[in-house]
């Protein structure tokens, strides 16, 4: 549907050359959403704006709907207001001389339909994003999500081929984004409008996507559904970046089919192999979740053949609501634990640490 | 808690109460005595035209304090049709001007904040660098440039393709050419702000939604931009019917009078017409404070639409592609015309031991010999000094009085603060001509001798620039967060320590702005200062305006030269001064 082969863009100012993306490439299916992730400055708002038409890309060509829209190569650049394209600004970008309502129908303007037409049009939209009774509201008089879903509304009501948003919950509150994330969702399952997000909010990714793309330094590192690229991410990027995530340094010693064993200064681990071309001798990451591991008070049986075990030293450890937050060093590093909350809290005192193999990764070392 | 711990804790409490009551004492003291001084030097202007207007005798008359009124000059006024015309002319000058300078101003701020134009910084710097060249000396080598039988395009046109008097600068076009060029500067400063403020989100949106560039423009940018555009186009108005320079200089052989050199005219000649000359100042400042009246509602409503802002946001510049370097060439020569001619003009003129067409002849013979002779004068030397002084002097007082009056304002709770800024704010809507001539006739009936002293003209732009200066300390106050001087307060601080401690140097950026627009401004300025000037207080301005009616313009070219260069001086080493002290300017 949406197809961005080796993308590049570069700013060229006097005094530098920022290389914001290189070499993207990404395809987004018809219906679904695919969500652009990664740390501030990392290109995703670039990689958007390329594709709606409002940068230029210095690299690579772009297809909506087999149609070349643009195609450095063939010199081809189709305009913004000629793709059909539906865009959600992080600002809203709701324009304040208009109301409400002619916000919305001002998206249906030049297309050759009666005023009446447009009005019935841009209430129905309105209504989608239940605005229909704020619809007389001059614009400068919204809050920040009634904006948001003006802007939503903006976006759809021309029936665009695609909509992109930028992160277009970044500006409302804690609480209001949590409802609006699901409330998207909803909306994109309901209309099965192909989109593409931005975001750097990992929890937001998550629950939002079909498809995750994470990028870093203007490319991009990993890419896939939700669940597999948080439970088995092949990067320590990804790793750390998609929640908090312990790392052990160590080489690759043994292999076992999937089963690896990493020797390192905290002894031997057996984790899963994440990535196929690790060979014997290499150096590697073990990540292990903070929700992974256990804690007991002394060595002993955990019942399983493969479990992995860790001595260290309790420091702190606080409550945290649905669990216990701990923290234990290990040698020079510092472990984070989320313990069940009825754990014993009493600080300073030699533990264990238990995680099973199949809750462990083992990592390329980036 | 124990009785014998009460008294001993009792005490710091009481301590901490006189040192408040006597803190409140200071503020007290300080609000009443600012409300008072502004009180007086806004009323003068007012009181006095309305009061002259209704009076058939002059002021320092006995009658003229008594309470008997006539309309007599008010009929006379409206029955001549002089007044009619000159009222025709003002609007006709203003409205040409405005659109003239809109125009040139508009493009040059749009090609430096929104398109990709090269020197676009250069560009823009050398447009408010204009503002240290003093107007008259615009409107003179404009003359010198332009006018008919001596104007150096005139003589060249003559030599090169044998056409005599192609120019005539003294003709409506000229009057609205030379004081559109003066006033682009401007244009720029109030256009500029605004485009910059422009969110370019709300265009793409536009783009996004399928609308193409002249939809985009006609529907989104243009309505967007309009209430900056009006206001800017209102400022520019008032500021011509106001204007005297070029009214005075050309106004007279084109035949062409306004109310400014109407007012100037019946006030300057024997015997004065004061009731005509007070019955147009009525005139003039009802129809400038109409105007702004529509101004600052224009201005509120443009607020109204800035309430959205994005966090991403990042300003968009159009590509112009090829065309950049056509609006790059476009820029530099309006550039030239308005920065770099007035000065060429007068460099040349100055070195010239006669008037006479450039040519390698006339580069040969060129000579200092009217330096010399300027410096071998000391007639000269007195208006510098005044100038120097006057400008110094003003901006420093009025920054003085601005940063108490935004404090009392934005900081404190005082009944009536808002009153404060109301009455320092009001001065703008009293044109040049009129406040000098309202002190002088308040100054003729009060027995206090400072007419034809320095101090007259410093009260008078104490009135003038208060307005412009507010605005730039204003907006530092705001920036300021009340905590702080709560905090002094608190603390226990007295008043005027914390004041001259505390908000002081954290005001620093607007009032170092704000010490420079006046200082260049009452340093240059010339109406109020001609209609004050006395042999003891004529300032530089006035000087060069004494040789202009001498036909002097070789020396008056090398005194301007020196004049550009003096006030050069100072901006440079107060700003050098300023630096040293820790301050960045942000202008
Ligand atoms: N117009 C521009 N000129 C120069 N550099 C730019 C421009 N636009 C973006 N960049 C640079 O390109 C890089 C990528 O920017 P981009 O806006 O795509 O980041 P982002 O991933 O959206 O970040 P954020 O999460 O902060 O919005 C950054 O380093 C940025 O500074
Ligand atoms: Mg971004």
């Amino acid at each position: 549907m949406i197809s961005v082969a080796g993308l590049g863009k570069t700013f060229q100012s006097k005094s530098e050359t920022v290389h914001a993306i290189r070499d993207v490439s990404f395809e987004v299916a018809a219906g679904e959403i695919v969500t652009l992730l990664g740390p501030s400055g990392c290109g995703k708002t670039t990689t958007l704006r390329c594709v709606a038409g409002l940068e230029k890309p210095t690299a690579g060509s772009i297809f909506i709907n087999d149609r070349p829209v643009v195609d450095s190569k063939h010199d081809v650049f189709v305009p913004p207001h000629k793709r059909n394209l539906g865009m959600v600004f992080q600002s809203y970008a709701i324009w304040p001389h208009m109301n409400v309502l002619e916000n919305v129908a001002y998206a249906l303007e030049g297309r050759g339909m009666s005023k009446a037409d447009m009005r019935a049009e841009a209430m129905r939209a309105l209504d989608t994003v239940q605005m229909a009774h704020l619809s007389d509201r001059p614009a400068p008089r919204l809050s920040g999500g009634q904006q948001q879903r003006v802007a939503i509304a903006r976006a759809l009501v021309g029936r665009p081929q695609a909509l992109l948003f930028d992160e277009p919950l970044s500006n409302l509150d804690a609480k209001l984004r949590m409802e609006m994330r699901k409330e998207l969702r909803r909306l994109q399952l309901q209309i099965g409008l192909t989109s593409i997000y931005v975001t750097h909010d990992q929890s937001e990714a998550l629950a939002i996507s079909d498809w995750i793309i994470l990028m870093k330094d203007g490319q991009i590192v990993e890419r896939g559904r939700p669940v597999d690229i948080y439970c088995r991410p092949k990067k320590v990027f990804t790793a750390q970046f998609l929640g908090a995530t312990n790392l052990f340094p160590g080489t690759l010693v043994a292999l076992d089919g999937q089963r690896a064993r990493v020797q390192g200064p905290h002894g031997d681990l057996i984790g899963v192999l994440s990535d196929p071309e690790l060979r014997i001798g290499a150096p590697v990451q073990v990540s292990v979740r903070p929700e992974a591991i256990r804690m007991a008070s002394s060595l002993g049986g955990t019942g399983q053949a493969d479990a992995n075990q860790i001595a260290g030293r309790l420091e702190l450890a606080v409550f945290a609501g649905n669990a216990v937050e701990a923290d234990v060093r290990v040698g020079e590093a510092k472990v984070l634990c989320l313990l069940d909350h009825d754990a014993d809290l009493k600080a300073d005192r030699d533990v264990v640490l238990t995680f099973a193999a199949e809750d462990t990764l083992v990592l390329a070392n980036e | 808690m124990s009785v014998a711990e009460a008294p001993g804790r009792a005490e710091p409490r009481e301590a901490a109460a006189s040192r408040l009551s006597r803190k409140i004492d200071w503020r007290v003291f300080a609000f009443v005595t600012l409300l008072l001084v502004l009180l007086y030097q806004v009323a003068i202007p007012f009181l006095m035209i309305v009061w002259t207007s209704l009076k058939t005798v002059r002021p320092g008359e006995p009658d003229f304090i008594t309470l008997t009124f006539s309309l007599s000059n008010y009929v006379r006024a409206f029955s001549s049709s002089s007044f009619w015309t000159a009222a025709w002319n003002t609007l006709l000058f203003a409205g040409a001007s405005t659109v003239v300078s809109f125009v040139l101003g508009a493009f040059i701020a749009w090609v430096v904040e929104r398109t990709n134009t090269p020197l676009a910084r250069f560009i823009g710097t050398m447009m408010v660098a204009r503002i240290i060249v003093p107007g008259i000396l615009i409107t003179v080598s404009w003359i010198l440039l332009a006018s008919p039988n001596i104007g150096i395009l005139n003589l060249v046109a003559r030599d090169l393709f044998g056409v005599r008097n192609f120019f005539n600068i003294y003709s409506f076009g000229g009057m609205v050419w030379v004081h559109s060029i003066e006033m682009v500067p401007l244009t720029y400063l109030l256009l500029s702000a605004s485009f910059q403020s422009m969110d370019p989100r709300l265009e793409e949106a536009s783009t996004m939604v399928g609308a193409n560039n002249w939809r985009t423009f006609r529907r989104i940018a243009m309505p967007l931009a309009m209430p900056a555009i009006g206001a800017a186009l209102l400022l520019l108005f008032v500021t011509t019917i106001e204007t005297f320079e070029v009214p005075l200089l050309m106004g007279g052989r084109a035949r062409f009078r306004v109310f400014t050199t109407e007012i100037f005219q019946t006030t300057s000649r024997t015997p004065v017409d004061w009731g005509l000359s007070s019955t147009y100042s009525v005139a003039l400042l009802a129809l400038s404070i109409l105007l702004l009246v529509i101004y600052f509602r224009l201005l509120r409503h443009g607020e109204s639409y800035q309430t959205i802002t994005g966090k991403d946001f990042r300003p968009r510049r159009i590509d112009l592609g090829r065309w950049r370097y056509f609006t790059c060439a476009l820029s530099l020569l309006l550039v030239f015309i308005i920065t770099g001619v007035p000065l060429l003009v007068m460099i040349y003129a100055s070195l010239l031991p006669n008037w006479q067409a450039p040519g390698i002849e006339t580069f040969k013979s060129m000579t200092f010999a009217n330096y010399d002779s300027l410096f071998s004068t000391p007639a000269v030397l007195m208006p510098m000094l005044n100038s120097t002084l006057v400008g110094i002097g003003t901006a420093t007082i009025v920054v003085l009085i601005v940063a108490m009056i935004s404090y009392f304002v934005h900081k404190t709770q005082f009944r009536g603060r808002r009153m404060l800024d109301y009455l320092a704010f009001a001065p703008i809507a009293i044109p040049s001509v009129i406040l000098g001539a309202t002190f002088l006739w308040f100054y003729l009936i009060l027995p206090v001798p400072i007419i034809g002293t320095l101090t007259i003209i410093g009260l008078a732009y104490l009135t003038k620039y208060m307005p412009f200066a507010l605005r730039f300390v204003s907006n530092s106050m705001m920036q300021i967060h009340r905590e702080l001087d709560e905090a002094a307060q608190v603390a226990g601080v007295p008043w005027h320590r914390n004041f001259f401690k505390v908000m002081l140097p954290l005001l620093k950026p607007g009032l170092l702005a704000a010490w420079f627009w006046v200082m260049v401004h009452a340093y240059r300025e010339l109406t109020v200062a001609l209609m004050l000037a006395r042999s003891q207080n004529r300032t530089a301005a006035v000087l060069i305006l004494d040789y202009w009616e001498q036909g002097s313009f070789l020396k008056l070219s090398a005194f301007g030269v020196i004049m550009f260069l003096a006030l050069l001086v100072i901006v440079v080493l107060s700003n050098m001064l300023g630096k040293r002290y820790g301050v960045r300017e942000q202008y």
